[in-house]
């Protein structure tokens, strides 16, 4: 049996994904364990829920393995994997049912007060109001189309940039803008129904 | 009260959610790597050998069975044609506009 990789050594991917090929269990273990933080970073930024995290992880790695005779080294591993897990997160976004429709009376109390801010006031949010933002973002990112959906949170929610995203995705520059675009002006419209609702 | 503008709204409202706390354990739970290296690995065994074993024998199979059909049908298949050569001899157009030079 190979010794373990010594900690400070800089991990051999490529030894691994050759001992993967040829049916080693170990070297596919130590591959999990080293792109599980990427990979489950992905997931929970899509599942802001932590149930099922692990079953859209699993899936993600299986996929992988699955495809590893595809893959060339064109793109470093970690890229690779990347687009899996973001085609993955999708794929488990378009099979979720068809969320229903975003309304004032779903929201908790301090989500209610959180968006009364954001659309009334120009007082910043408080900080112990955050973890409500942000379920409150998840909640009209769910009336998106995923594709959409996935773009808009990594630019506005992660700060990506767009050559970040289209390394991310393997997406073009003109299909992320777009994404966004249509993102957004769904947003728009979003706010400005929600508005309408609360002056009615 | 006035309304803000739709985009600024949703730009202060990320702004929020940005400060929410991440959960930091990202290192994988107990078990979950040995799980998933003895599923993939044995699922690509089992899958790739079944394979391997249905499609070469059945490739194997439907090569002699077409073989075996041309051979037994050979006489019949040519006997056809030959009916078919006479037919298209007889045809009354063909006679009328006479043979083609």
């Amino acid at each position: 049996m190979p010794p373990p990789p010594d900690a400070e050594s800089p991990p051999d991917v490529e030894g691994w994904l050759a001992r993967v090929r040829a049916g080693d269990q170990q070297a596919a273990r130590l591959l999990v364990d080293h792109l599980y933080p990427q990979v489950i970073r992905i997931v929970r930024a899509r599942l802001p829920r932590r149930g099922g995290e692990e079953d859209l992880a699993q899936d993600i790695f299986l996929k992988m393995f699955t495809r590893l005779e595809q893959y060339q080294g064109a793109v470093p591993l970690t890229h690779w994997v990347s687009r899996i897990a973001v085609t993955t997160c999708i794929d488990q976004l378009r099979a979720q049912k068809r969320r229903p429709e975003f309304r004032w009376a779903d929201l908790s109390e301090n989500q209610s007060d959180v968006l009364d801010a954001v659309m009334t006031s120009e007082n910043d949010v408080a900080a112990n109001d955050a973890l409500a933002a942000h379920e409150l973002v998840h909640k009209l990112l769910d009336q998106l189309k995923p594709d959409d959906r996935m773009v808009i949170q990594w630019l506005d929610l992660e700060q990506k940039t767009i050559a970040e995203i289209c390394n991310l995705t393997g997406w073009n520059t003109s299909l992320v803008k777009v994404r966004a675009f249509r993102a957004r002006r769904k947003l728009r419209k979003l706010f400005l129904d929600l508005q309408n609702k609360e002056h009615a | 009260m006035k309304p803000i503008d739709p985009d600024h709204s949703w730009k202060r409202l990320t702004a929020a959610a940005r400060r929410a706390p991440v959960e930091t354990v990202t290192a994988a739970p107990y078990g979950f790597a040995t799980r998933i290296a003895a599923l993939a690995l044995a699922a690509d065994h089992s899958g790739r050998s079944l394979f391997e074993r249905f499609a070469l024998r059945a490739v194997g199979v439907a090569s002699l069975l077409a073989i075996a059909s041309v051979c037994v049908n050979f006489s019949a298949l040519t006997a056809e044609a030959d009916e078919e050569t006479i037919v298209i001899g007889d045809d009354p157009v063909a006679l009328l506009l006479g043979p083609i030079e």
